[in-house]
């Protein structure tokens, strides 16, 4: 397993957040992540990567253990992190966010095949290399996170609602981006309020709800479940 | 105070600008960086000020060191000091607010006190970078205010290509404009802490170096220093290098301007009245973010 969650507690001012959860991500998959608004998704991704240190249980990734790990020491070990929000440097160049996305990247000409690889996937950050990262499309703020943190070449990826904000358009654009990168080897976890989007592309799916997971399975049979139609799909 | 200004009035007022707002602009960068990576309010910054004028005055007073390698020895000693006060005093502190204010306080005081023991009473003054005037078509110019104009201008310029071009600077332009997004790129926020307090110490020790060299040493120097930084990073905007650039310029002519009509005390008031204009009329500074 690249990464394996073992009956993780959260806890943010004397609530428990996630209460017992435990899943896991296959290597080379893409895993999906559902639930609605505080129901736990973005706490759970920000307990693996160090932003918040679990109260108790385990995470172990790619075969180390770490939770209560800081986040440099986590990242280091191949982990991307695409924050809720993007979390961009608004005042850098799409050029100098990609830059410092590649820090923990030692060699310089591999830096450089990486950018002309993102460049490839996100032809449009290519058109707008000296532009302000604040000055971009919602949409191409998106694309700018999502190649920044593959700059740094993780063997897992992070995604954090990636579809918050954006037209049905640039959802279908990012879903297949998504797709793309999985098919370049790296895996992805995917948390989403986007269920239709989530679960059509994603092989595994886990429903949240207020801290703990009370569905979970194949991605396809999910899509189909009369209770996740009924709270996720609106059907 | 004569009706009609001579050229030469004209010329010196603004030399003198240029060189006080060089000298602003080495304090208030440091102050500006230490605060948009650590989101620290540094009070013992003028404290660093003063003691990279005292190590001047140490080393090339009282030892006979050339005044340009003791400017150079205490800039790497000031920083390194610098460095010290992050590793010893503030990482422990993680990040709780108050903590900060109290102990870069209490260390002002400390600074203070430290220096004032060790140096003899008296009138205390670094030699002139560069002695004499320099006759530009009749019109006289001191040649160490032109000195201190280019050191200033020299390192405003290392420090906004390190910034702008190094992977290191731009792993701190980085922190200090989004925290976590930085984080979530491995950068390590302690190396940033560390360099921008070493970074910022080094400057504000050139900074005391030249003021050294135009004004009289005291142990008390920092304090007034520390508000002429605080108002260039409320005028040019925080975390913006061209805005404390900005600021300075502003803030070293309009004071040597109005020195020039009203005296000098006003260099002490107008400080305090443009952060409270600012503060109303525009908060985010000339060039601030949001």
């Amino acid at each position: 397993m690249l990464l394996e969650i073992k009956n993780l507690w959260v806890n943010y001012g004397g609530s428990d957040i996630l209460k017992g959860i435990s899943f896991e991500v296959e290597e080379g998959s893409i895993v999906t992540y559902l639930g609605n608004n505080g129901a736990g998704k973005s706490t759970t991704l920000r307990a693996i990567c160090g932003l918040k240190p679990p109260a108790s249980g385990e995470i172990w990734f790619n075969g180390k253990r770490i939770d209560g790990k800081l986040p440099e020491d986590i990242i280091k070990l191949g982990l991307g992190h695409v924050l809720e929000g993007r979390a961009l440097f608004p005042y850098m160049s799409v050029l100098e966010n990609l830059v410092v996305g590649a820090y923990l990247q030692k060699n310089r000409r591999q830096i450089n095949s990486t950018l002309e690889e993102v460049y490839t996937h996100f032809p449009r950050l290519k058109e707008r290399v000296s532009q302000q990262a604040r000055t971009l499309s919602g949409g191409e703020q998106q694309m700018l996170a999502i190649a920044r943190a593959l700059m740094g070449k993780p063997k897992l990826l992070l995604l954090d609602e990636p579809s918050l904000g954006l037209s049905p358009l640039m959802i279908k654009e990012i879903g297949k981006i998504i797709q793309e990168i999985q098919k370049r080897g790296t895996s992805v976890l995917l948390v989403e309020q986007n269920a239709r989007l989530a679960l059509g592309i994603a092989q595994t799916g886990y429903v949240l709800e207020t801290g703990e997971i009370v569905l979970s399975g194949d991605a396809k049979i999910l899509l189909n479940d009369p209770q996740v139609k009924r709270a996720y799909l609106g059907i | 105070m004569g009706v009609t200004l001579s050229g030469q009035d004209v010329i010196q007022t603004i030399i003198n600008g240029l060189c006080m707002g060089g000298m602003y602009i080495l304090i208030g960068m440091g102050l500006t960086i230490i605060l948009s990576i650590m989101n620290i309010l540094q009070f013992a910054h003028g404290e660093v000020y003063m003691l990279g004028a005292f190590t001047v005055y140490f080393l090339c007073v009282l030892h006979g060191v050339n005044l340009y390698l003791a400017v150079l020895v205490s800039m790497f000693t000031t920083a390194i000091i610098g460095l010290l006060i992050e590793r010893i005093l503030l990482r422990p502190l993680k990040g709780v607010f108050m903590s900060y204010v109290c102990v870069t306080t209490g260390l002002s005081l400390i600074m203070q006190t430290a220096v004032l023991l060790s140096f003899t009473k008296g009138t205390k003054q670094l030699p002139s970078l560069w002695k004499g005037p320099l006759d530009v078509y009749g019109v006289f110019i001191s040649k160490e205010r032109i000195v201190a104009i280019v050191i200033a201008l020299f390192l405003t310029l290392g420090l906004y290509i390190f910034l702008k071009q190094t992977k290191y600077g731009l792993a701190m332009t980085a922190s200090a404009q989004n925290r976590e997004g930085a984080l979530m790129q491995g950068i390590n926020p302690n190396v940033m802490s560390a360099m921008a307090m070493a970074i910022g110490s080094g400057l504000a020790a050139v900074g005391g170096a030249l003021g050294g060299s135009i004004f009289n040493l005291d142990p008390y120097m920092g304090g007034l220093a520390f508000l002429k930084g605080i108002t260039l990073i409320v005028i040019g905007g925080l975390g913006s290098i061209p805005g404390t650039v900005v600021g300075g310029l502003i803030l070293g002519i309009a004071e040597s301007v109005l020195a020039l009509f009203f005296g000098s005390q006003m260099g002490i008031i107008l400080p305090l009245i443009l952060v409270i204009a600012f503060l109303v009329f525009r908060p985010k500074g000339l060039f601030g973010h949001d």
